[in-house]
């Protein structure tokens, strides 16, 4: 008879899909084995791990279609069980198995996709905090405006990618018209945002973008300025800042000390 | 303060007189695709029940082996990134 811990432990390694003979000795069974008792659990686990990574990675499921992208969330499943009860936490590493996923080597973009719902996922599930706004820097002279760190509100993630990400996002939603995305089309980056009632995300032309990651790194408003001019001359920093504090992309204003 | 301090000063003093009239008058920009999920809980215990669970496990499942999705719409592409 096995011990507790050995018990947990060949339990463990079953629902990782090695069987071990020593655990169907443990278990009872009657018309239906121990053995296929077992299976069945085994069976159950990982349809509903599969089941919880497709509310995730909707987008991903969409584009490889349900049975491929069954056939991916059980392979990662079976390498990567939850270590937490949650399931919408469940399945943070489920893009970079995706990256390496051959069945889906054609699909370059895709780990790419995964990265976005996983980011979405995030932003839906984090917590509504205050946001930065006019008011808050209204009244700073210009020293302490060029002087101020704003962070990425509560959720906020800029996901990058060499692939038209926003693109392939919309054309994959369900009663999407039919056109076709080129990936000629080229890079895209989007800002993934906590909204009050939803989490949504927006394209960022690559100067935003460096703005945007100056400001995540803890630059001051001035320093992300320079690193935006850095990528475009032109850059229009008003429309840009103005922009993003519609779309409330910031959190808690700190000053400089 | 130099002249390009003074230039981004005015930018980012600008952007907080005009956030309103700046995101109307460019909607395209504003553009935004948002998700709407169903509650979620811990553990999905209304949706998952063993029926339709077989006495076999995932091995014998035939699973495809091809993605056939929207993929379908997503064209041009090199195999690498450039």
């Amino acid at each position: 008879m096995l011990g507790l811990r050995d018990l947990q432990a060949a339990f463990a390694a079953h629902l990782e899909g090695e069987d071990r003979p020593s655990l169907a000795d443990a278990v009872m069974g009657d018309t239906i084995s121990a053995a296929a008792r077992l299976r069945i659990h085994r069976h159950h686990v990982a349809e509903s791990l599969a089941t919880a990574l497709a509310a995730t990675y909707s987008t991903v499921q969409a584009i490889v279609g349900e049975d491929f992208f069954r056939g991916m969330a059980k392979a990662f499943a079976a390498t990567d069980l939850p270590r937490q009860p949650v399931l919408a936490e469940y399945g943070g590493a489920f893009p970079a198995f995706v990256a390496r996923y051959g069945p889906a080597a054609s699909l370059p973009y895709l780990a790419d996709m995964a990265r976005l719902d996983w980011a979405l996922n995030l932003a839906f599930h984090a917590p509504w905090r205050d946001r930065l706004s006019v008011s808050d820097l209204a009244d700073l002279p210009s020293e302490g405006l060029l002087a101020s760190r704003v962070s990425l509100a509560a959720g906020s993630t800029l996901v990058r990618s060499a692939y038209p990400i926003d693109r392939i996002w919309e054309a994959s939603r369900p009663g999407a018209a039919a056109g076709r995305v080129s990936l000629d089309e080229g890079p895209a980056s989007v800002i993934v945002l906590r909204r009050s009632g939803d989490a949504a995300f927006a394209r960022l032309c690559p100067a935003e973008t460096a703005f945007v990651e100056a400001l995540a790194d803890g630059k001051t408003l001035e320093e992300g300025a320079h690193a935006a001019f850095a990528v475009e001359p032109a850059f229009d920093l008003s429309t840009t800042f103005a922009r993003l504090l519609a779309l409330q992309a910031f959190a808690a204003l700190q000053h400089e000390s | 303060m130099n002249t390009t301090r003074v230039a981004i000063a005015s930018a980012l003093a600008a952007a907080l007189v005009l956030p309103a009239a700046t995101s109307q008058a460019q909607g395209n920009m504003e553009k935004c695709y948002g998700i709407a999920k169903a509650g979620k809980n811990d553990c999905q215990t209304a949706k998952s029940s063993c029926a339709g669970t077989s006495k076999k496990d995932a091995q014998a499942d035939a699973w495809v082996s091809v993605p056939k999705g929207a993929c379908e719409k997503i064209v041009n592409g090199k195999l690498t990134p450039s």
